[in-house]
């Protein structure tokens, strides 16, 4: 019952989006008013590189071939389906022959590493922090958290940042400017290596955690005092039931529904990088990488991220999906 | 089910922290320099220093002009943008000749001396330097020479085969140290190919090379060149190139022609933004930046150490072998009427066109060359008198006189105006303001619209010949701080004052439409750059060539402007049969393009492109400043590698 009513419809549908959204995905670019092939042309020139003018339509031609841009776009898309089913993603134009996916595989580690670790941190502490003050709102250090949260939530990430930057880093020094890791250092599973990704990162954690608690703070603190007010937590109260047990079944439970769907888009969202976090901070990942890549017209390398993004936001909601009765026993899907 | 949530959670952090750690694909360092800097000194670190253990007093850091590397672990540069001012042209590759725009000279680099054409430019023969040795220790000779080229020609992938394909029968080495060239048609500029002005044909190690499989898709990695450094290793996310001086540096050009480089590392590093630049300066951890005028602004106010180009007003690099100014495109009614060029040029008052574009910072050019280097010797003050003379049909009989000697002037009022102290120095005020511009002369703007049939109406605005209200959208890219967007700008506010219904049209697809010719005016360059060094101005002028014109629509292989008359022709002509090494016959032809190219105005040349970097004297002196330009000022330029061994470290732990 479950897998003919619930699961395979489900799984259509997931497989039907991912197929609108990576369609779209090839199209969009293909109308930016950018043709790569001329983009590179300008840059090399503007670069100061000379190209002979009377070999510019041979340029042009061999440049068309190596992209895979020959052709109507139909053609293209049919192409570019049958090579992604084989799991290839293409070169790169602007970074010509570089795969895209090993651009991606190179990038995608320290995204990942970041935004999970950051994502995770700002979800749990923000979320603990908001049910208690929620529950307890009439104290005074929940309305002091709460005040630090309507102080920092609305301050541009990028101010915030490179507040952070300012301060730790040029007028106190005890971080680095810039960069994954230090300059000259190999990545390997060594201790050094990673003391030395932990302490270039810490700020620009820092700096996700302490804006993303904020949110997650405010937002669980209204729902549980939104929940606090529901008749069944009056009822559970009056009919004995101590109060441990209302605030961890009752009211947390409660409460934690939607900031569990939250969770799974934010964690999806990982997969398009952090592009600010990644400016202010130098950092390496995904976001600048795909920030370039429509600069440039560089069809294959946005489609390449934005088709992993796709996956990943996708397949995250499907099992949060799937889970969801785990959270919430009135949840059944058959 | 809490308890498995919790333990959930846990791993996922876990996991997410050994994946940043792990990051990058290990191996994509340099295969022969896995452990960085092992044998280097223990530098006395410093928390914030992020240097790893390369000694800081020995090691320059500069920026990555072209940004993050995209392909860290290719270094060939034969294939497509492989970010070769990471290190690659600048200190690690030597090229035959290499143009450095501060001295005007033409630099010999493997090559020994000029080449030497036959009489009607068949062939060519090209002297190269003896003692020369890759930087595995292998000798460079003839035959690495005639093997690139030879691979170039096999191989369709690489971005310079259709050009040896065109131009070379054949290429033979007569000896160890001569290389000869048999050309398919008469090419008297063949050699320009291997003159390197931010980029040319590189020449590859035949012993690494011949042994490759698939030369097109071979990564070259660790790269090996004839420059003064090797590589030493880089940062598989590509934030980073670390380049380590050859232990026998003196068999490279550069040693042999400057001596010993200082820094024994050299780092290019890419900062995501200039905020992360300048933070890197104000700690010492960046010697070299490129930087926006704000940003120059920021590091000299707050770092003690830090220096401009000048010591002084206006701080600038102002000898950039490129003129900026406006594009015409000259397929499009009205701008197909030099008249209308011509009075649009008249409508500009240049004073206040460099407040508003470059706050009176750059230097002057009448010409469509920059007002740098040889150039003003050679082209711009011997054509003074001719330009004095130059007069234009205004209608009804009347003529004009268009230039001003004295339009440099106005701009050093406007500069004194501004509270800057300008030296009265007529040597140094020509070196930063040029040598005269164009009258403002409105009036004389509207006789020559008049006479071709413009009108204004009771408003005042000028009306096309056909009675419709008259607008530019002046193209240019998004970025305020590039040039193109600047005389854009400036632009627009002399022709809105003069009546016009002008706008500025930034567009991320700039380049794309002025290829294509979907514009009507540009900031883009008014002509194509010159070399920046010696008396040749064919780079310049072939772009006019009227065999590159395409129709609208179709990708122009010239210049934007799609501009070409007979007498360019004729020019380019003479100076394809001029022999490039006869330097007054050279320059002579050069004016006679110049001249027309004047006649005709199919761009208005403003002003020379201005640059800024900031240095750090911190650990580094001896910086090619104006006060002492032996060499071109930027690191990411070839000649960087020749500015090595002039500088002087202060010591400083």
């Amino acid at each position: 019952m479950f897998v003919r009513r619930y699961l395979i419809p489900r799984f259509i549908q997931y497989i039907l989006v991912i197929f609108v959204g990576i369609t779209a995905v090839f199209f969009i670019p293909r109308l930016l008013p950018n043709d790569p092939v001329l983009r590179t042309i300008s840059e090399l020139r503007a670069r100061g590189a000379t190209l002979e003018p009377g070999a510019m339509d041979k340029i042009i031609a061999d440049l068309t071939q190596m992209y895979g841009l020959e052709g109507s776009m139909l053609d293209q898309y049919g192409a570019f389906w049958a090579r992604l089913l084989r799991g290839d993603l293409g070169v790169s134009f602007f970074q010509f022959p570089t795969p895209v996916s090993a651009l991606i595989g190179t990038a995608l580690p320290w995204t990942a590493g970041l935004l999970l670790t950051t994502t995770i941190l700002a979800w749990v502490i923000g979320n603990v922090l908001g049910a208690f003050a929620g529950y307890y709102s009439a104290s005074r250090w929940s309305q002091g958290i709460d005040a630090v949260a309507m102080v920092i939530r609305p301050m541009p990430y990028y101010i915030f940042a490179f507040a952070l930057l300012l301060l730790f880093a040029y007028a106190i020094r005890w971080f680095p400017v810039s960069g994954g890791a230090k300059l000259g250092m190999q990545p390997s599973y060594s201790w050094p290596f990673i003391q030395s990704v932990l302490w270039h990162s810490f700020l620009p954690a820092l700096s996700i955690v302490i804006l993303g608690m904020a949110v997650w703070f405010q937002t669980m603190k209204l729902v549980v005092q939104s929940v606090v007010g529901e008749s069944y937590v009056q009822y559970a109260r009056l009919g004995g039931v101590t109060e441990r047990k209302i605030v961890t079944r009752y009211v947390f439970r409660n409460a934690l529904l939607p900031q569990i769907t939250g969770l799974a888009l934010s964690l999806g969202l990982i997969f398009s990088g952090a592009l600010i976090t990644e400016i202010v901070f130098s950092y390496p990942g995904l976001g600048t990488l795909l920030y370039r890549a429509i600069i440039n017209g560089d069809y294959n390398l946005i489609m390449g991220i934005t088709v992993f993004s796709i996956f990943a936001i996708t397949t995250i909601v499907l099992i949060v999906d799937l889970l969801y009765p785990l959270f919430d026993p009135r949840i059944r899907y058959s | 089910m809490k308890r498995r949530l919790m333990v959930l959670l846990g791993l996922l952090v876990v996991a997410s922290l050994v994946l940043s750690a792990c990051a990058p694909a290990p191996g994509g360092g340099a295969p022969a320099a896995e452990e960085p800097a092992a044998e280097a000194p223990a530098a006395a670190e410093q928390p914030s220093s992020g240097l790893g253990d390369l000694p800081r007093n020995e090691t320059l850091i500069a920026d990555i002009l072209t940004g993050r590397v995209g392909s860290p672990d290719d270094f060939n540069n034969w294939v497509g943008w492989k970010w070769r001012d990471r290190g690659m042209q600048n200190l690690a590759n030597e090229p035959l000749w290499s143009v450095d725009f501060a001295t005007g000279e033409i630099i010999n680099g493997l090559a020994s001396g000029d080449p030497v054409y036959n009489d009607d430019f068949t062939q060519v023969t090209i002297p190269l330097r003896e003692g020369v040795t890759w930087s595995d220790g292998e000798p460079f000779t003839s035959a690495d020479v005639v093997f690139t080229v030879e691979t170039l020609m096999a191989h369709e992938g690489f971005g310079d085969n259709t050009f040896f394909v065109e131009n070379v029968k054949s290429v033979s080495a007569p000896d160890e140290y001569t290389v000869a060239f048999e050309l398919n048609q008469p090419n008297s500029r063949f050699h320009t190919k291997f003159l390197d002005r931010w980029g040319c044909t590189w020449i590859m190690p035949k012993h690494i090379w011949e042994s490759v499989e698939d030369p097109v898709t071979f990564k070259f990695n660790p790269f090996v060149g004839t420059g003064p450094y090797k590589l030493h290793s880089f940062d598989p996310s590509g934030f980073w190139t670390i380049w380590e001086k050859r232990a026998d540096w003196d068999k490279s050009p550069t040693g042999m022609m400057f001596g010993e480089p200082k820094p024994t590392y050299i780092v290019f590093q890419n900062f995501a933004d200039e905020g992360a630049k300048i933070l890197a300066q104000l700690t010492h951890q960046a010697d070299v930046l490129g930087v926006s005028s704000d940003g120059l602004q920021a590091v000299l106010q707050q770092c003690d150490t830090c220096r401009a180009y000048r010591r002084d007003w206006p701080y600038v690099v102002n000898n950039d072998p490129a003129q900026t100014g406006i594009t015409f495109n000259t397929a499009k009614a009205p701008y197909d009427s030099k008249d209308v060029r011509w009075a649009l040029l008249l409508a500009i008052d240049i004073a206040d066109y460099m407040g508003i574009a470059v706050d009176g910072t750059g230097a002057l050019s009448p010409v469509h060359i920059p007002s740098l280097s040889n150039y003003p010797d050679d082209f711009i003050k011997p054509m003074i008198p001719w330009l004095e003379e130059f007069t234009l049909d205004i209608g009804n009989g009347e003529t004009f006189q268009p230039f001003d000697v004295n339009a440099s002037q106005r701009i050093v009022e406007y500069a004194k105006g501004r509270g800057h102290e300008v030296s009265d120095d007529p040597a140094e005020l020509g070196n930063l303001f040029g040598y005269g511009w164009y009258k403002y002369a409105p009036d004389v703007a509207e006789k020559l619209l008049v006479k071709n049939g413009f009108s204004k109406n009771a408003d005042g605005k000028w009306l096309l010949p056909d009675g419709t209200p008259w607008q530019i959208a002046c193209l240019s890219g998004t970025q305020a701080v590039n040039h193109d967007f600047r005389n854009c700008a400036a632009a627009v506010q002399a022709w809105k004052r003069f009546g016009i219904d002008a706008s500025q049209y930034p567009s991320e697809a700039n380049s794309s439409l002025n290829a294509t010719g979907d514009f009507d005016v540009s900031g883009n360059w008014p002509a194509q750059e010159p070399w920046g060094a010696g008396p040749d101005l064919y780079r310049v002028l072939d772009w006019w060539n009227s065999g590159y014109i395409k129709p609208l629509g179709e990708t122009t292989s010239g210049h934007p402007s799609r501009w070409s008359s007979p007498e360019m022709d004729a020019v380019i002509e003479k100076l394809r049969n001029t022999d490039p090494t006869d330097y007054q016959a050279v320059v002579d032809v050069g004016i006679e393009g110049l001249k027309i190219a004047i006649e005709e105005m199919p761009g208005i040349p403003t002003y020379g492109y201005v640059g800024f970097v900031t240095w750090d004297e911190q650990y580094w002196t001896n910086w090619p400043g104006a006060e002492n330009p032996y060499t071109q000022p930027y690191t990411h330029w070839g000649p960087f590698k020749y500015m090595t061994p002039f500088l002087e470290p202060t010591g400083a732990e």
